[in-house]
């Protein structure tokens, strides 16, 4: 902890972080920093010079904006990040910390899960960002620590091609045979986004509920996104895919289209945690708190992702209070996802 | 003195490189997570899950039919282009090593942009002209991964066979002819049992190469809801980990290569022609006539499939605003180019990261190659033949599987190599360790000791020797000895994809990350920039050697 630890920032008692300085932490009690602490964390980061990013929270071209604007507001911090599926991020996380190996500042998966055991381990760092309150409150804590906080609100929707087919109004009508050959997912065992999808399927209809699907011959992806190549490549019309890319796509005039279905749509909860040992501990702090900046809300607004702040406006006017969604509860991420991929693979092969 | 120290090092350089991983591999598939006791579980829960068996007869029967399709394809070939006047051999030979030094997950990305049942552009013109329901090809199925990977096998064969009949005296041949057997009695009771070792060779190498592949598997046969051993060992390191249980399922996969090469010796230990030779009559080609021309067509077909339509289908892609849209004039552009070599950091250090690691590997290899070669060919230490085993071991070892032993043996004190860059260069340089090593022993063979004795009469050292006598006389052989591990450095997956870390990611390790939610453009333009480099790099390997690279390598 080289610039954090000599400033005046108040240090945490006890615990296994215990001598470490963080700035926004009072009392053990998580706190955002002032506004002149986040000055600090600036003027830290910028001898640090880059930000450590992994992420699964959209698309690659979406991770560019988002470093883009980060690097317009705060010259002089580059990001360097990958963008990869929840589960690969996470394999790749763990093996280096196995190997104590300490090379991420920020982690961004979509498997709330992953921040659990990642907390288990002592592996994240408790921060807590400025404007934390700008977001709406039945999501501001997930954590009620301070070890991770939301970084992206996303939906798992019926995706189609509007010029081939009526989509499937509910889920459970996949398993009709009008769409044979047509349907195409994401694995589990790679997005964490499709990994919510499924548990929530599972819970609500029974395992039985994919088993109808399989003769229907889905065409199976790792990433959610692939879900829209599918259907704008004309490879296959249906899916269970994204809001944001879907929207995007459609906007720019490809084929596609989405539907909110009257059985729900699956909201996931995509956190954002600094590791406890980034080897950037400013820049990686500077960086969450720029996920609660206008700035931030408006690169998310403009990929047609739910901006995360009140005040910034969704691009299609899209709203979380008309939506019929669900969500899954972090408890049962942790059981439900190795439990699901592993059914998945008696049932689709893969 | 002085010998000694550099044979030391050497001999320190494979212990690390070879002994350590593998030894630790072995080590860990005992290991059962939290329990102190080593024992056989693994093996147990590995080799008895139907789930975990499965895996393991896709992948026997990709590797038969990819190996099976190479032979058929190269063999033929070969004997095309060696011994008949088919119009235009230097150019076809020009295509096979284009073949030969494309990664084949590059040529899987292809021909998903080609093959993909209903997006698939051949397809599409499929239904365009016979108002078809649907196009005829699926990319996305176990034939559809063998068709890909045996296409870039057939360049094993081919050079095995060709080296075979161009080294073959032509006088058994000549003698068959006087004696009135025609043509084709010739070529089945001469030509073809002299060319059998090569034939043999070129399907053993396919078989291997296919059985390790892991990036044509990922690419293909997810959608296609098949799983191969490779693919199988990448689950294993998905969370919950079970690094443990992927040794354990490694070592059947070191044991059936290791069992086939040394069947290879087997076999071709017993059919070893001694062919007395002389310095040889010239060998006529055999004109095909007015088959000249079909002939030559055949010849182009593998080249076609294999360079001509995936990288035409790459380059449109690498060119496209986005390739859904197809080659329209708004849509081209040089977006991804700038976006590759200037906007994104990533990229642009992946690519100086390949280049790098590349180098140091196969300048490591090199040199391990040419002290161990040169001690043991001149019989400068005890045990040459144990020597030489653990350098060509890493060639039974697939690369997915060397990977879990240089992560086991160095993600740990007193050796953390990982997280480094150099674990990825002694990964690099210990997977192509036994070409470097295969080549400068055959070079070393051939060279005459003469000098080298002549140079200690006037008392050099034994060290002043190498490197001033026999050094310089190597020199053309060190130098594609050189090329041979940098090559394929450049386009390593299978191991570098468990290696790297965010810091050390190289252009392969990139390019897979783009090759899942649908960035074609992305992995088409990674795609083309390091096939450029490759190719580049190739020609002026052909400058500097005056010949092609792939005729360099021994069979």
């Amino acid at each position: 902890m080289p610039q954090a630890s000599r400033g005046r920032f108040l240090t945490i008692a006890g615990g296994a972080v215990a001598g470490l300085a963080i700035p926004g932490i009072v009392d053990g009690a998580p706190q955002a920093p002032s506004e002149s602490e986040v000055a600090k964390l600036y003027a830290g980061a910028k001898k640090e010079g880059l930000v450590s990013w992994s992420v699964a929270h959209y698309p690659q071209e979406t991770a560019e904006k988002v470093r883009d604007a980060f690097k317009a507001k705060y010259p002089g911090v580059d990001v360097e990040f990958v963008r990869q599926t929840a589960q690969v991020i996470y394999q790749r996380l763990s093996q280096d910390l196995k190997a104590n190996v300490h090379q991420l500042d920020v982690f961004c998966s979509t498997d709330e899960a992953h921040y659990v055991e990642l907390k288990k381990l002592n592996a994240l760092a408790q921060f807590v960002p400025v404007d934390r309150n700008m977001i709406p409150t039945q999501f501001r804590i997930l954590d009620p620590d301070g070890y991770y906080q939301l970084g992206t609100l996303a939906l798992v929707l019926v995706n189609y091609n509007p010029s081939k087919l009526q989509p499937a109004k509910r889920w459970q009508q996949l398993s009709d045979p009008r769409f044979k050959g047509q349907i195409t997912f994401g694995h589990p065992a790679f997005s964490g986004y499709v990994g919510n999808w499924v548990v929530a399927m599972n819970d609500k209809y029974g395992w039985d509920y994919f088993r109808s699907i399989a003769p229907n011959q889905p065409k199976i992806n790792r990433s959610i996104y692939d879900t829209v190549t599918d259907i704008i490549g004309g490879e296959r019309t249906i899916g269970a895919g994204p809001d944001s890319l879907s929207l995007e796509k459609k906007a720019a005039g490809n084929r596609i289209d989405v539907y909110y279905p009257d059985d729900d749509t699956i909201l996931v909860t995509a956190p954002i945690a600094v590791m406890r040992e980034a080897p950037h501990p400013n820049a990686a702090r500077l960086f969450e708190n720029f996920f609660y900046s206008r700035e931030y809300s408006q690169v998310l607004a403009k990929t047609y992702n739910f901006p995360l702040r009140a005040d910034v406006p969704s691009a299609n006017g899209a709203s979380l209070d008309k939506i019929r969604w669900t969500r899954v509860k972090v408890d049962r991420l942790l059981t439900g996802i190795p439990e699901v991929v592993a059914k998945w693979r008696e049932t689709f092969g893969v | 003195m002085a010998s000694k120290l550099i044979f030391v090092l050497a001999l320190a350089a494979l212990a690390i490189m070879v002994v350590l991983p593998l030894g630790w591999l072995f080590y860990t598939s005992l290991q059962i997570p939290d329990a102190a006791q080593l024992s056989f579980a693994n093996y147990v829960e590995a080799f008895t899950k139907s789930i975990y068996l499965g895996p393991i007869g896709n992948s026997l029967i990709v590797a038969t039919c990819v190996a099976t399709i190479a032979v058929a394809v190269g063999t033929p070939l070969a004997w095309l282009l060696a011994r008949t006047d088919v119009p235009g051999r230097g150019a076809l030979r020009a295509l096979i090593v284009a073949a030969f030094v494309t990664p084949s997950f590059l040529g899987a990305q292809a021909w998903m942009l080609l093959a993909a049942p209903n997006s698939g552009w051949l397809n599409k013109i499929w239904v365009a002209l016979t108002h078809a329901e649907h196009g005829p090809l699926n990319i996305y199925s176990l034939a559809g991964a063998i068709f890909v990977m045996a296409l870039y096998n057939i360049p094993y064969t081919f050079t095995f066979v060709y080296g075979a009949l161009e080294l073959m005296p032509a006088e058994m041949e000549n003698a068959a002819s006087i004696l009135g057997a025609r043509s084709l009695r010739r070529t089945l009771s001469i030509t073809l049992p002299l060319a059998l070792p090569a034939i043999i060779a070129g399907f053993i190498m396919s078989f291997l190469e296919a059985l390790a592949e892991f990036g044509t598997p990922a690419f293909l046969l997810i959608p296609a809801r098949q799983q191969v051993v490779t693919t199988q060992l990448y689950l294993f390191f998905q969370f919950p980990q079970r690094i443990e249980l992927a040794a354990a399922y490694a070592m059947p996969l070191i044991l059936v290569t290791a069992l086939l090469l040394f069947l290879q010796r087997r076999l071709i230990g017993r059919r070893r022609f001694t062919m007395i030779g002389t310095k040889g009559e010239r060998r006529r080609l055999t004109p095909l006539g007015r088959w000249r021309w079909a002939a030559l067509g055949a010849a182009l077909i593998p080249s076609l499939v294999a360079v001509f339509l995936p990288y035409t289908a790459l380059l449109l892609t690498s060119l496209s605003r986005a390739w859904g849209l197809g080659p329209v004039p708004g849509n081209l552009t040089f977006y991804w180019y700038r976006w590759a070599l200037v906007d994104n950091a990533t990229t642009q250090s992946a690519i100086v990261h390949s280049f790098t690691y590349g180098f140091a590997a196969a300048t490591i290899a090199l040199a391990i190659a040419v002290t161990i070669a040169f001690a043991v060919t001149r019989k400068l230490v005890p045990a040459g033949e144990l020597l030489t085993f653990i350098c060509m071991a890493p060639f039974v070892v697939p690369g997915i599987i060397l990977a879990i032993g240089f992560y086991s043996a160095y993600s740990h004190k007193p050796l953390l190599l990982y997280g480094t860059a150099w674990i990825l260069i002694i990964a690099f340089a210990t997977r192509f360790l036994p070409i470097a090593y295969s080549n400068m022993t055959s070079a070393l063979q051939t060279l005459s000791v003469d000098l080298e004795n002549a140079a200690r009469t006037l008392g050099a050292g034994r060290v002043r020797s190498l490197f001033t006598v026999t050094v310089p006389l190597l020199r053309s052989a060190m130098l594609s000895g050189w090329l041979l591990v940098f090559i394929p450095a450049l386009r390593e997956l299978s191991c570098a994809i468990f290696l790297f870390t965010p810091r050390t990611a190289v252009m392969t390790t990139v390019i897979f990350d783009f090759s899942d939610a649908g960035n074609f453009e992305a992995v088409a333009t990674m795609g083309i920039l390091i096939m450029a480099i490759t190719l580049a790099i190739v020609g002026v390997s052909y400058r500097l050697l005056g010949r092609s690279l792939v005729e360099a390598q021994p069979a």
